[in-house]
């Protein structure tokens, strides 16, 4: 395994590994922008610029990026890097000059401000990391949005600047976005969620039985077409909000309880474990409302799993 | 007329037949005529020459053999260059009317016409062939040996001057190794601007593993001013083509592309004719030559981005996504398109190589510089007298590329500053006139070569401007993927705007120094790295430039609107009154009879005046 | 305002042809969406939903590519294609100035169409013909060491309705 030197102190790392894996088990800091562990690094907003020997003169690379293959020596804290970083970040601040988050970030690097005017126009504080549509192509698959126009007019969009049609709500771009331009924003009274500044909207799906809002309809379902379930059962639970569908799994319970204790799988006390606690006024309440026992066959879970009569384990 | 070989050759041995059964036909033909349709000539209308000419041959029946269309000579500002043979008479500025002469006279009678020959501005001597004019006597040609010379369309024309013949030797009689040996020891480094070496590069991409490997040409050249693979492609795409199939030989490739740009329609179209009749000769495609070695190529073109001359942007372009470079740290040898070994060297150096397998090493390496070993191509553009393409052994010196083979700067004004290497190289002063033109040298003056663009630049140049004119391009052309690049380029255009426009401040240089410093370090790509070379080499030999117009807001070269004034020379003001007529601030006043005045606080410095004077009576100050 | 324009989306078969004549390789997407615009004369935003449909990559990477690339153009273009370099030399001869005497009379930015839909207007880069700088291409045919004033006057001059005859779009 080859080793980096990074500012003094050696670490170990798998090859391959980068400059800024080293780092981090070095326990040194390096600021990033760009980077996030859910996606490829980009290396695009060149923040992470440290310095590497190469024995007779040095290169400037980014740690996020930068592959180790054999033993190398970096220094991030030196004058050169350190002058680097700093140039990119008074760039950046040009660029979004009100954005706290990135004022945050520089201060932590030992930036208070920038020389440099504001020069291009900003999108809402967006400093084209790149992570949003990195997060929605790489780990969501939908690429909705992605990067248009080049150089100076180059900004992050939706396909023809129109709501997205792969866009299914997620909110992963705003939750990766690290200056904030990105934001989820419910509509309640549609019944939408909308992805800003995007003006893409979709539906949310609400729970069936107290209306709450439970997620986005697209992302239902994705997942939908990627889980493989039980579909008639899993239909009828996933249109309930959390709170129902604990309930109505309880019920379900119950009901699977009684049968057992009525084809004898169970003892009676066993069963009534299982059934809900007689309330009033709720819905139907009571033990017999929901808890109707099916004259027929006890539910199939029961008997695959192959327990014979009288089992004295039971299957509850 | 396109001369399709439709034999297709199984051996060696049937190629070289073929070769010598072509070489007596030309031997024995009587008459040819070459008409240039490179770009350039067909813009002023070769075409229609060609076309004419073809006539004159259908209506006299005389005998005479041919009227072929040929490639770029490189002397495009003589353009329409039209050769006849035998006696290789070289006519210039052709135009529709000359057509009838020139065959009654020179194709039927043998006679020449005079004033369609070149003549010395100096001393008057006329030039029967290309060879005694000056732009061509100091030039050897390897890349450039048989533009003008064969029909680019037709893949006989090429097998007769030699096309492939590099090919058949190193099939027969070299092993893959041997023929790396060869480029490695020529010492041909990379003519796109890199300047890597050639051989060095095969040789890592060789010993890469993955299957398959790629050899792409980039034929991509963005520089503005320069066209020097333009003509390549245009007039001898069968040396492109054999390059390569040399260099996939010897690498261990299957599959090549050709990115061409956008913008170089003729190109393209020649290309992807040559490569149709090269496949139906055998000599591309399964079984080249029967040898079992199989190579095809395609080509692409670009969309419109300079940024795609950029390897790793262009290998971005030839896997279907924008144009956007990546870090090189693992080098695209090893994983390149489609994450394969890939071997990618600009036309020229493709261009390059069949004359080497051809000649050996020893003999490529005995041309030129010590590190820079044959020849370039040059674009000889801008305020020169001859402008055009030059092929030069490397070594000749600036002095001796302008003045004698350029003919020096136009007009007899004085020279100022050559620009070398497009937007990443520098403008080079007149004291370094003498410098030998090689990679290192010229990265030692602050610029590079580049690809080779050479912009000549007289005293009427503003070298401020120069530097905002680059930047602004890098700016358009910029991907926008890198911070430094995007938001540092944008910020040195703003000065440098505010101080051609006379609202330079102190402290304006010291800022574009440090975001310079920022660009070279940081920058993704050689674009950015390299961006601010422009600005960095002119405020380096032109610092008074910049300083006279930030403190001064006065431009000394008389370029930058608001920055110089108009005055009216007394001494040779007519008193016409043209200049009072069309001023549109009403600022000049003046009888008849009487030196008219411009009132500069009137004058708003639109420059009318200037433009409509017709005895040139109107001043920059 | 009468624009032979393409204004019906390409017929599917179109596009079905041009996947087919690259084997619906994803590497040659710029080669497919070229075609595409020397078909249609633009890339209309139901053609390119379509492409990404067939091809099976998100629409997104067709219209950043379309974005990015100066060639492409998202909306109709001109009954002309005007074409003037603003390279170095071309520009240092003031192809730069004539460029925005273009742009201020016919009301026109780089890339853009006039709104009357004569012209398409693409200021470029260096075409490579640097002696006979500074030089315009209207449809294909070059003009050289144009000045202002002959610029201006060629324009003025372009018939309204498309040229019958081989003004096929260029590449």
């Amino acid at each position: 395994m080859p080793t980096v030197t990074i500012d003094n102190v050696a670490v170990e790392v798998p090859k391959d590994a980068t400059i800024l894996d080293a780092a981090r088990k070095a326990g040194i800091w390096i600021p990033t922008l760009c980077f996030h562990p859910a996606v490829p690094p980009q290396a695009m907003c060149r923040l992470c610029m440290v310095e590497l020997d190469r024995g007779g003169w040095t290169q400037l690379v980014t740690a996020c990026n930068y592959p180790v293959r054999r033993d190398i020596v970096v220094s991030v804290s030196s004058d050169r890097a350190v002058q680097a970083r700093r140039g990119v970040m008074e760039l950046l601040l040009a660029r979004a000059p009100e954005s706290k988050p990135l004022q945050a970030l520089a201060g932590r690097m030992g930036v208070t401000g920038t020389p440099y005017p504001q020069v291009s126009k900003t999108q809402r504080d967006c400093v084209l990391c790149g992570l949003c549509t990195a997060v929605c192509d790489a780990c969501l698959g939908r690429a909705a949005i992605g990067f248009a126009g080049r150089g100076k007019d180059r900004v992050v969009s939706t396909p023809f600047r129109q709501p997205a049609e792969d866009c299914i709500g997620c909110g992963a771009c705003a939750a990766v976005c690290p200056v904030g331009t990105i934001q989820v924003r419910i509509h309640e009274k549609e019944g939408e969620i909308e992805i800003s500044p995007f003006k893409t909207r979709v539906k949310a799906q609400l729970c069936q039985a107290c209306g709450a809002r439970i997620v986005s309809v697209p992302v239902l379902e994705e997942a939908l077409g990627k889980a493989r379930i039980d579909w008639e059962k899993f239909r009828r639970l996933v249109r309930l909000c959390p709170k129902c569908r604990r309930k109505a799994a309880a019920e379900q319970l119950a009901e699977v309880a009684l049968a057992a204790a009525q084809a004898g799988y169970v003892s009676r006390p066993k069963a009534a474990a299982f059934l809900p606690s007689p309330r009033r006024g709720r819905g139907g309440g009571g033990e017999g409302a929901h808890a109707t026992p099916p004259l027929t066959r006890p539910s199939a879970t029961l008997s695959r799993k192959g327990r014979g009569n009288n089992d004295p384990k039971g299957s509850a | 007329m396109t001369v399709v070989a439709t034999k297709r050759f199984t051996c060696v041995a049937d190629l070289e037949e073929d070769r010598r059964r072509l070489r007596e036909q030309r031997k024995s033909a009587a008459r040819r005529v070459r008409v240039c349709i490179g770009t350039g000539c067909a813009a002023k209308g070769s075409r229609k020459l060609y076309e004419l000419f073809c006539q004159a041959v259908r209506e006299t029946d005389a005998g005479v053999e041919a009227v072929s269309c040929v490639g770029c000579h490189g002397f495009c500002q003589r353009g329409p260059i039209v050769v006849v043979e035998p006696g290789e008479i070289f006519y210039q500025r052709v135009e529709e009317p000359d057509v009838a002469e020139i065959f009654r006279e020179t194709v039927q009678g043998g006679r020449v016409v005079e004033r369609l020959l070149y003549q010395d501005p100096a001393t008057g001597a006329r030039a029967r062939q290309a060879g005694e004019i000056p732009f061509y006597k100091a030039q050897q040609r390897i890349v450039l040996a048989h533009n003008g010379e064969i029909d680019p369309r037709s893949i006989d024309d090429s097998i007769a001057v030699g096309g492939y013949s590099a090919l058949a030797k190193a099939l027969a009689t070299m092993t893959p190794e041997q023929v790396l040996q060869e480029v490695e020891r020529s010492g041909l480094r990379g003519r796109g601007g890199g300047g890597f070496p050639t051989g060095r590069k095969w040789r890592s991409c060789r010993e890469a593993r993955g299957e398959p490997k790629y050899v792409i040409s980039n034929g991509d050249e963005g520089d503005p001013g320069a066209f020097m693979d333009r003509s390549v492609m245009e007039g001898n795409p069968h040396a492109v083509l054999e390059g390569m199939i040399l260099g996939a030989y010897a690498i261990g490739s299957s599959k090549g592309y050709i990115y061409v740009r956008n913008e170089y329609p003729l190109a393209v179209e020649h290309l992807r004719e040559a490569i149709v009749q090269a496949r139906r000769a055998g000599l591309l495609g399964e079984d080249i030559l029967g040898t079992g070695f199989a190579f095809d190529v395609r080509i692409n073109r670009g969309g419109g981005a300079f940024v795609c001359g950029e390897s790793t942007a262009l290998m971005a372009s030839l896997e279907g996504r924008p144009g956007e470079p990546r870090a090189k740290y693992v080098h695209t040898v090893e994983h390149g398109l489609w994450d394969k070994p890939t071997n990618l060297n600009n036309v020229e150096t493709w261009a390059n190589v069949p004359a080497i397998i051809n000649r050996g090493s020893d003999w490529f390496a005995s041309i030129g510089t010590e590190k820079s070993k044959g020849t370039k191509v040059f674009s000889l553009v801008g305020e020169v007298t001859n402008t055009g393409l030059v092929e030069v052994p490397m070594g000749m010196t600036l002095r001796q590329i302008i003045f004698e083979i350029g003919g020096g700067v136009k007009g007899g004004r004085a020279f100022k500053a050559v620009q070398t290497g497009g937007p990443s190289g520098g403008c080079i002063p007149a004291r370094f006139l003498d410098a030998p033109v090689d990679f290192d040298e010229l990265t030692k003056l602050g610029s590079m070569m580049g690809s080779g663009g050479m912009i000549v630049m007289s005293e009427d140049t503003c070298m401020v401007n120069v530097a905002r004119y680059f930047l602004n391009f890098l700016r358009e052309e910029s991907c926008g993927k890198c911070t430094p690049c995007r938001e540092g380029l944008a910020q040195m255009l703003v000065i440098l705007d505010r101080i051609t426009h006379g609202q330079g401040q102190p402290g304006d240089i010291e800022c574009l120094e440090r975001v310079a410093v920022i660009l070279e370090g940081t920058a993704l790509c050689a674009l950015g790295k390299t961006a601010a070379n422009p600005v960095l080499s002119t405020l380096r030999y032109f610092r008074q430039e910049y300083d006279a117009h930030i403190l001064q807001k006065r431009c000394p070269a008389k370029q930058c609107r608001g920055l110089f004034r108009y005055q009216i020379d007394e001494k040779a003001c007519k008193a016409c009154g043209v200049c009072r007529k069309h001023c549109p601030v009403q600022a000049i006043t003046g009888q008849k009879k009487v030196p008219h005045v411009i009132d500069q606080e009137k004058c708003t410095l639109c420059g009318t005046c200037h433009e409509k004077c017709p005895f040139s009576a109107i001043l920059k100050v | 305002m009468a624009r032979k324009q393409k204004t019906t989306a390409a017929p599917e078969d179109l596009i079905g042809q041009i996947v087919g004549r690259y084997d619906a390789e994803v590497g040659m997407l710029i080669p497919m969406m070229q075609d595409l615009q020397a078909e249609c004369g633009y890339l209309a935003a139901d053609d390119l939903r379509r492409l990404a449909a067939r091809l099976e990559v998100p629409l997104s990477r067709l219209y950043a590519i379309a974005t990015f690339y100066a060639s492409f153009r998202l909306s109709p273009k001109g009954h002309h294609e005007v074409t003037l370099c603003v390279g170095t030399v071309c520009y240092l001869k003031g192809s730069g100035a004539i460029s925005e005497k273009i742009r201020k009379e016919f009301r026109v930015e780089g890339g853009g169409t006039t709104p009357d839909g004569l012209f398409s207007f693409m200021p470029v880069n260096c075409v490579g013909a640097c002696a006979l700088a500074p030089v315009m291409i209207v449809d294909g045919r070059y003009y050289d060491g144009v000045t202002a004033a002959s610029a201006l006057d060629i324009l003025r001059k372009l018939p309204p309705e498309e040229e019958t005859g081989e003004r096929k779009a260029k590449a």
